[in-house]
Parts: C-alpha cells; structure tokens; sequence
C-alpha cells in the first residue's frame, strides 16, 4: 500500500466508526418506528415518518424559528462585525488589547452564555431589567413576541466576535496600493469602502457566513438555558425540537427524519449561498 | 484613540468602542461579583458593594460534584485531542501533500459541519445497548465527531504553508518519506499543531448537548453540571457563577494564547490572506 492511503488508515476508521456508521444507523432509523418507549416493537414503516414530520405543524414551527434565528443572527453578527472591524483596524492605541477582550465572547462554552443573560435579563432578579426598571422602562426578554429576539441578541453577543476575528485578518491582509490610488483620487470614505473595502473582502465575508450560518443552525444551548422553548413553542428550534422528539417523547424515527430533512436544508442553503458568491463576484 | 480627520468621528468611533468594551466586560465582571457575593444577597440586583464572602467558593470546591466534573471535563478533552492529533496529523499531511485527495478537503469540511442532532440518536442507542452511558468513553468518541475534522482541517492549512522543498531536502539526505513527515514536517508545524490542539480541547471542553444526553452522574462534565445548578432546588446562583468561572477562564486564558494561529487553521487553507 501506497504511503499516502497508510498515512489517512487511522482516520478513515475513526471517522468511519463515529460518523459513517452513525449516518447510515439513523439513516436506517429514520424509516422504522422506533419508540424507546416500546422497543420491541420495532418495525419499519416506509416513509411514513417523513410524512408525519414534513406535515407536523411543531416541525414547521421549528424550521421557521430557525431560519429566523439563523438569518437575523447571522446579519446582525455581519453588521456589527464589520463595523467593529474597521473601527478597531483605526485604532492607534490598545489595539491588542481592544482585540482581546471583544474576542473573549466566542471561545467560552455557550450554555454559560445563555444562563447568564437568562439571569442578567431574568424580569425578577435580573441586573438589566431592574436598572430599565428605573429608568421607567419595562421589558419582558423571554415574554411572547420578545424571546426569540432575545436569543438572536444572545448569539449576537457570543459571535459577533467571530466575525470580527475574520475581518480584522482579512483587512490587514488587503494590498495597500488601491487605497493610496483612490485617495490621491480624492475618493471619500464611503466610496473608498463600498467600491474597494468591500469586493476585496468579499471572499472573507462568505466564508465567514457559510462558517457562521452552519453553526447557528445548531442553536441549541441558549434555548436550552433560557426558555425551554417557550412561551408556548415560539423559541423551539430544530435541535431543540429533535431533542424533544427522541428524548423526551422517545420517538427515535421521527427525530431521525427530521434531522435528515434538516441537512436537507442545510445542503440547499449553502449551495445557494456558494452560487450566489460565484455569480457576485464574476459581475465585479 | 483614533486617526480619523475630523474630530466628531474621532469622538464616535470611541464612544462605540467604548460601548462595544462595556457591552462585552459587563456580564463577566457581574459573574466574578456573583460569585463573591455573600449568599444572603445572591438574588439582589442593586447590590454592588459588599464584603465578599469565599462561602460559594468553599462551598463548590468542597461541598459539590464540580472537582470530579472539571476533571472529566479535562479528561474527556484531552483525550479526545490526544487521539485527533494521533489521527488528525498523518491524515492532514497526506491531504496536503499527495494528489488524489482534493474531494477528502470537502469531505473533511462536511463532517465538521455535520449536525450533532443526526449523530446523537444512533450515538445514544448504541451506547444504550454497549452500556456505555454515563462513560467517559462515551462523550469521547461522541466529540471526536467534530474535533477530528477541526483538527485535520487546521492541520491540513498549516502542512500547506511548510514548503515542499523540506521534505524534498530531507529525502536527499537519506530519510524515507515517513521519516521526512515525522522528523522535518512535524517540528516545523509545531505552532500549527498546539493551535489546533488548544482549539480541539476547547471545543469538546465547551460542549453540552452530547455530554447532556451520553452521561450521568459519574462522567457528567462542566458545562452539563453548570446547567444543573438551575434545576436543582431553584436557583443556586452563587454557585453557578462559580463554576461559570471555572468553566470559562482556562479556556480564555489558552484561546488568548492562540488567537494569532486561529484565522489560518478556520480557513484551512481555503481562505489566502
């Protein structure tokens, strides 16, 4: 055997072991009824689970939350990160330390992060609520209409810094000579970041959005640490929802499908997003 | 601050840095002071000056599980580190620098993207059926699932950036290739290897839905200890801010060490600066 099949041995069986097998394992599920609840009773049932979950209205609530969650998070997280980014690429003083500390946010495990903005923002004993309290301002963060919005705030919080680790790499490693150009052109800041900033960071931006997008669709600790879900099943994602399903109400098939119907999505999403950085950059 | 011309920009890009700092410290410096806070105050919002009391700290460090779940914390992700590297280094060199493995750099990507929720429904029956849960075993072989392909992909980026003049050179002068790899190759990614370890050890020291659901009382982890302090008798606040703490300052302290490497291990490679 050739060195370069020897050299990848090891992780072809791990991967194979935890992942392949895995899939193919939920694969397999994802067509029987397969309660843990009554486990000698496994039988396949065709594709009867992606029929029940494709039309279950808690499914549907699920993926619409996420996709909310997802989009909201992500171009809120875009914005700010960009902006950091240039602010922090102007600073002439502490900028390493700048750094430093809007970076924190993203390395700390995020089940810390929602309980304590569960606590911070909590309408009895919460810090935030009681000094907007004083100032006469009464918001319910996990009320009905606010929650979802909340967890949004909390993932923005957590991984803005990401996006700004991207940017600031990014920007310092952008050539210096189209700057100098469009200056002694007499070209204002504006145009300078919107017709030279930006196409150049492009590449930068949409990796960083297809890392960031992938991962929220996995949001799962905040939900987890503030609502449970609620009120009613406004905050339920999809791992949340899948989380249910098979452990809570032990219906092992219906949470296989509805996690191959997420990489579904998943899939579609990113080839659309990798299409559409391909078409915008052959126009610029 | 600043070096913008006019002074009203200079003005407000340091009142949004300084907010952005604010916004960012605050929930750590209010989770040190709940943490020092007297236990009789623990549910007090206005309260900021006060004797600190060690009482939460005593009592975590002496009185809880938490000893036992920072140290399978640090088992499960050292371990877990210890054989993606194992695994994770020979794999990733071999992507770099053989012909024939372009769709394996997608492969690897797809498998770190995968979703944890397809995984933990066999992961759960499996290990159900092994007798498995509650084992340290168990949440280590569930989180090689993603720090295998971070670390092969950080891996990967940093083999691309040694020149193959290296190996080539090394060959000449008598070593087989194997040799070239482990002896030239290996030393000289050596900042590429500890950024990938340190970013593997906090990935699988940050996570809670697999070590939630594969452990119990046994082999359960920080971050799942952590979210129990909420459910357990009401709120424990004092002493979840401790283990907060716990939890997030060695990881603060190793990713800082890191931050330089981390931009070329994400891009993997797929993004030139």
């Amino acid at each position: 055997m050739h060195l370069k099949y020897k050299m990848i041995v090891p992780l072809v069986l791990v991967l194979s072991a935890i992942m392949l097998y895995p899939l193919a394992f939920s694969g397999w599920l994802s067509f029987q009824d397969y309660r843990l609840t009554r486990i000698d009773e496994v039988h396949p049932v065709g594709l009867e689970n992606y029929r029940f979950v494709a039309t279950d209205p808690a499914f549907l609530n699920a993926m619409r939350n996420t996709l909310t969650f997802v989009f909201g998070a992500v171009t809120l997280e875009l914005i700010l990160g960009l902006s950091l980014a240039l602010l922090v690429q102007r600073l002439r003083i502490m900028r390493g330390f700048v750094r430093s500390i809007l970076l924190a946010p993203m390395f700390i495990t995020p089940i810390a992060v929602g309980l304590m903005f569960r606590f911070l923002l909590s309408s009895e004993i919460g810090v935030v609520s009681h000094y907007l309290g004083l100032l006469g301002l009464s918001v319910d963060w996990f009320g009905p209409q606010m929650a979802l919005l909340t967890i949004i705030l909390i993932d923005v919080w957590q991984w803005t810094p990401f996006m700004l680790l991207m940017f600031l790499a990014g920007l310092e490693a952008l050539p210096k000579a189209p700057f100098e150009a469009a200056r002694v052109d007499g070209a204002g800041p504006w145009l300078t970041f919107s017709r030279i900033t930006l196409p150049m960071l492009m590449p930068v931006i949409v990796v960083a959005l297809i890392i960031r997008a992938l991962d929220a669709f996995k949001v799962f600790e905040y939900v987890f640490a503030t609502t449970r879900g609620g009120p009613g099943d406004q905050t339920v994602t999809i791992m949340y929802f899948i989380y249910q399903t098979g452990f809570r109400f032990f219906r092992m098939g219906e949470a296989a499908a509805a996690a191959v119907m997420l990489i579904a999505v998943i899939l579609v999403l990113v080839v659309a997003l990798v299409k559409f950085s391909k078409i915008d950059r052959s126009k610029g | 601050m600043f070096d913008y011309p006019n002074l009203g920009a200079r003005v407000a890009a340091t009142i949004a840095i300084i907010l952005a700092l604010f916004l960012v410290l605050f929930p750590f410096v209010w989770v040190f002071l709940e943490s020092i806070k007297p236990p009789e105050l623990g549910a007090r919002p206005d309260v900021w000056v006060f004797t600190p009391s060690w009482a939460n700290w005593q009592e975590v460090a002496f009185e809880s599980d938490v000893p036992l779940n920072i140290a399978n914390s640090f088992f499960v992700a050292a371990v877990t580190v210890l054989i993606s590297l194992l695994c994770g280094a020979p794999a990733a060199y071999a992507f770099s620098r053989f012909r024939g493995f372009s769709g394996a750099r997608y492969g690897i990507l797809g498998a770190e993207m995968m979703p944890p929720a397809i995984l933990i429904l066999p992961f759960f029956l499996l290990l159900y059926h092994l007798q498995l849960i509650d084992s340290r075993i168990g949440v280590i072989a569930a989180h090689l699932t993603f720090v295998l392909p971070v670390v092969t992909w950080f891996l990967i980026g940093f083999f691309d950036e040694v020149p193959k003049d290296l190996e080539s050179q090394a060959m000449i002068d008598g070593f087989t290739r194997f040799q070239a790899f482990y002896l030239v190759i290996l030393p000289a990614v050596r900042p590429g290897l500890a950024a990938a370890a340190v970013f593997g050890f906090v990935l699988s020291w940050n996570d809670l839905f697999y070590a939630l659901l594969l452990t119990g009382s046994e082999s359960r982890t920080l971050p799942v200890a952590i979210a129990g302090f909420w459910t357990f008798r009401g709120i424990e606040m004092g002493k979840m801010a401790v283990a907060i703490l716990i939890a997030i300052i060695p990881v603060l302290i190793l990713s800082h060490s890191i931050q330089k490497h981390l931009i070329r291990g994400i891009g993997g490679g797929a993004v030139k600066y």
